[in-house]
C-alpha cells in the first residue's frame, strides 16, 4: 500500500537538560511526502532532521499539530545512524524478529539476507561483522518487514566512504524493488542527491525550509552523474 | 545475484550471499585448559586442609578433629543415607524458595527499571529486605509457619529476593535505549522484547544477583531448619552440635560446602558462560 506521510502545523520543543531552556525545534512545520516518494531531508546539525524522523516514527509526538501516516500506523523499517542489532543472537534472528512481529513469513528473511550478501553470516552474531556489515543486516531487517513507510535517519554516516558508496548502491537496488514512502535524514548533500526524488534543506531555529530540491533523474543513478554534482553543489549553496 | 548499471554506474554485489571469510562461532574449549581450570581452587582446598590437619595434631584437642575423623564421619553419613536425603530435603526448600523469589523479583525489578514512580514506591521495601539480617527472617516465619513447608520456603524467598530485585533493576535500566525504540519501530510484541531485548541485556546483573541470593539462602534454610524444622541439613548440624561431636559438625559442613560448590560450578557458571557466550565471540 503506498502511503502520503503528512506533517501539519506541528510544534516541536524541547527542554535543554543541561542548560534547562526551551528550544524550539519547529514552529506550525508542514511537510508532504508523496506516495512512494523519497524525499531526502538535509540540515545542519540541530536543525532538527532527527526529531522529524522521530515525529513520523512515532517516537516522538507533536506539542501541536498532526503527523499523519496514511490514516493508520504503516508498516515501518527504519536503518538508524548505529545499526541497533541485538548482540546476543544471530544475524538471522536480527532479521527474522523483525519479519515476524510485522506478520511477514520468516522464509523470507533468507533472500533478504542473501540479497545484502550475508548469508554466510546468517548464524554468526552480529559483533563479528564489520561496520558495513553490520548496517547491511540494518537494511536487511528494513527491508525484509515490506515497509510501507522506510525512515533512514543517517543510515551511513558512522561508516568509511567506500563502504557506504556500496551501501548507497545496495540501498538503490533495493529500492528500485519495491518502491515505498521514503524519508532520509543526512547531512550529505551528494548522498541525498543520489537517492531521493526530492531534497528538502531545513535551517534556522524554529526549523524551516530553506531549500527544495526535485532529482529527476532516473533510477538507477550514478554516483559520478554530473547532473547530481550540480544538484549537491545547489544543496551545499542553500546550507551556507 | 549481480545487477549491472548503465554505464558510469558501479556494480554493485546484490546478491549472491557468499562472503569469504567464515562467520564467527565459538570454538571448543581445549581439553587441558577445561581439566586445568579448577586447579587454583584445588591447590587452596589442599592448603587449607593441610593446615586444619596441622593445626588437630599439633592441639590434640577434642575441639580440633583431624581430617581422618572427619572423613570417618562424612563417610558414615554417606553410606547411611542420611546426607543424600537431607540434603534433598535441604535443597528442594532452596529451590522452591529462590523460584518463588526469581519470579517476584524478575517482575518487581523490571517494573523498578522500566518505572520511577514503581521504583521509589518499592525501592524502601527491597532495602529493608537487604538490611534485615536474615536470623530475623528466620526467627518470625519459623513462629509464624511453625513445622509447614511454607516456613523455609518463604524464609529462602525473602531472604533471596531483595539482592536479585535490585540487581534486575539496574540491569533493565541499563539496556540501551536505542534497542528500545528499535524494538517500538519493528513493534515487537512484549513477550519478544522480554526474551530479545531485556533478559539478555540484563543477564550479568542477574547472574550477579542470583549469586548473592543464593548465597543468603543458604545461611537462612540452616537457621530455620536449626529453628524451627526435624530434618534437613540444618537439623542434622544442631544434632551433631548437641552431642558435641565436632567431627560430625564439619562433615556435614563440608557435603553442604560440596554441594554449594557443585551448584555454583556445574549449574551457576554453566548457565552464564551459555547466556554471554556472545560477549567471548566478540572479544576474539
Amino acid at each position: 500500500m503506498s502511503v502520503r506521510i503528512s506533517l501539519d502545523g506541528v510544534d516541536k520543543a524541547f527542554t535543554s537538560r543541561r542548560t534547562g531552556e526551551r528550544q524550539q525545534i519547529f514552529r506550525d512545520f508542514s511537510l508532504t511526502l508523496a506516495p512512494d516518494e523519497l524525499v531526502a531531508v538535509v540540515g545542519g546539525s540541530g536543525t532538527g532532521k532527527t526529531t522529524l524522523m522521530h515525529l513520523i516514527a512515532g517516537l516522538e509526538r507533536p506539542d501541536a499539530g498532526t503527523v499523519s501516516t496514511g490514516g493508520g500506523r504503516p508498516r515501518l523499517g527504519m536503518v538508524f545512524q548505529q545499526p541497533r542489532l541485538l548482540d546476543w543472537t544471530s544475524v538471522e534472528t536480527n532479521v527474522r524478529l523483525a519479519a515476524t512481529a510485522a506478520g511477514v513469513d520468516p522464509a523470507e528473511v533468507a533472500p533478504i539476507l542473501d540479497a545484502v550478501g550475508l548469508t554466510d553470516y546468517a548464524r554468526s552474531y552480529p559483533s563479528v561483522l564489520s561496520g558495513g556489515q553490520r548496517q547491511r543486516v540494518a537494511v536487511a531487517r528494513a527491508f525484509v518487514v515490506r515497509p510501507e513507510v522506510l525512515l533512514l535517519d543517517e543510515p551511513f554516516s558512522a561508516l568509511d566512504e567506500l563502504t557506504a558508496r556500496r551501501l548507497r548502491l545496495l540501498l538503490q537496488q533495493l529500492w528500485l524493488r519495491t518502491p515505498r514512502t521514503g524519508l532520509l535524514v543526512t547531512h550529505n548533500a551528494l548522498e541525498a542527491a543520489f537517492l531521493a526524488d526530492r531534497v528538502v534543506v531545513l535551517g534556522g531555529r524554529p526549523a524551516e525550509v530553506v531549500g527544495e530540491y526535485r532529482i529527476d533523474r532516473p533510477r538507477p543513478r550514478s554516483p559520478e552523474d554530473p547532473d547530481l554534482f550540480d544538484v549537491h553543489r545547489r544543496i551545499v549553496a542553500a546550507l551556507t | 545475484m549481480t545487477v549491472t548499471h548503465p554505464a558510469g554506474v558501479e556494480e554493485v554485489v546484490l546478491g549472491g550471499g557468499r562472503s569469504p571469510a567464515p562467520p564467527g562461532r565459538p570454538p571448543a574449549t581445549g581439553v587441558v585448559a577445561r581439566l586445568t581450570r579448577p586447579l587454583p581452587a584445588l591447590l587452596l582446598v589442599g592448603l587449607l586442609a593441610a593446615g586444619w590437619q596441622l593445626m588437630a595434631h599439633t592441639s590434640g584437642s577434642a575441639l580440633i578433629p583431624g581430617l581422618g575423623a572427619v572423613a570417618r564421619n562424612l563417610a558414615d553419613i554417606t553410606t547411611s543415607g542420611a546426607l543424600a536425603e537431607n540434603v534433598r530435603v535441604t535443597l528442594t526448600r532452596v529451590v522452591l524458595g529462590f523460584a518463588a523469589a526469581f519470579v517476584v523479583s524478575v517482575a518487581a525489578g523490571i517494573a523498578m527499571g522500566r518505572s520511577e514512580w514503581l521504583r521509589r514506591f518499592l525501592e524502601p521495601a527491597v532495602l529493608i529486605g537487604l538490611a534485615t539480617p536474615g536470623l530475623v527472617k528466620a526467627l518470625l516465619c519459623v513462629i509464624w509457619f511453625g513445622v509447614s513447608l511454607l516456613n523455609p520456603v518463604l524464609t529462602v524467598a525473602l531472604a533471596a529476593a531483595p539482592a536479585l530485585t535490585i540487581n534486575v533493576a539496574q540491569g533493565v535500566r541499563s539496556v540501551d535505549p536505542a534497542l528500545s525504540e528499535m524494538a517500538h519501530v519493528y513493534r515487537f510484541d512484549a513477550l519478544t522484547r522480554l526474551r530479545y531485548v531485556w533478559l539478555p541485556a540484563i543477564v550479568p546483573d542477574l547472574f550477579t544477583g542470583a549469586r548473592l541470593g543464593i548465597a543468603m539462602a543458604w545461611k537462612v534454610i540452616v537457621l530455620v531448619e536449626i529453628f524451627g524444622l526435624a530434618d534437613g541439613v540444618g537439623y542434622q548440624l544442631n544434632l551433631e552440635f548437641s552431642q558435641h561431636n565436632v567431627a560430625g559438625v564439619l562433615a556435614w559442613t563440608v557435603a553442604f560446602a560440596l554441594v554449594m560448590a557443585a551448584i555454583e560450578y556445574g549449574l551457576l557458571q554453566t548457565l552464564e558462560r551459555r547466556a554471554v557466550r556472545w560477549r567471548r565471540v566478540a572479544l576474539r
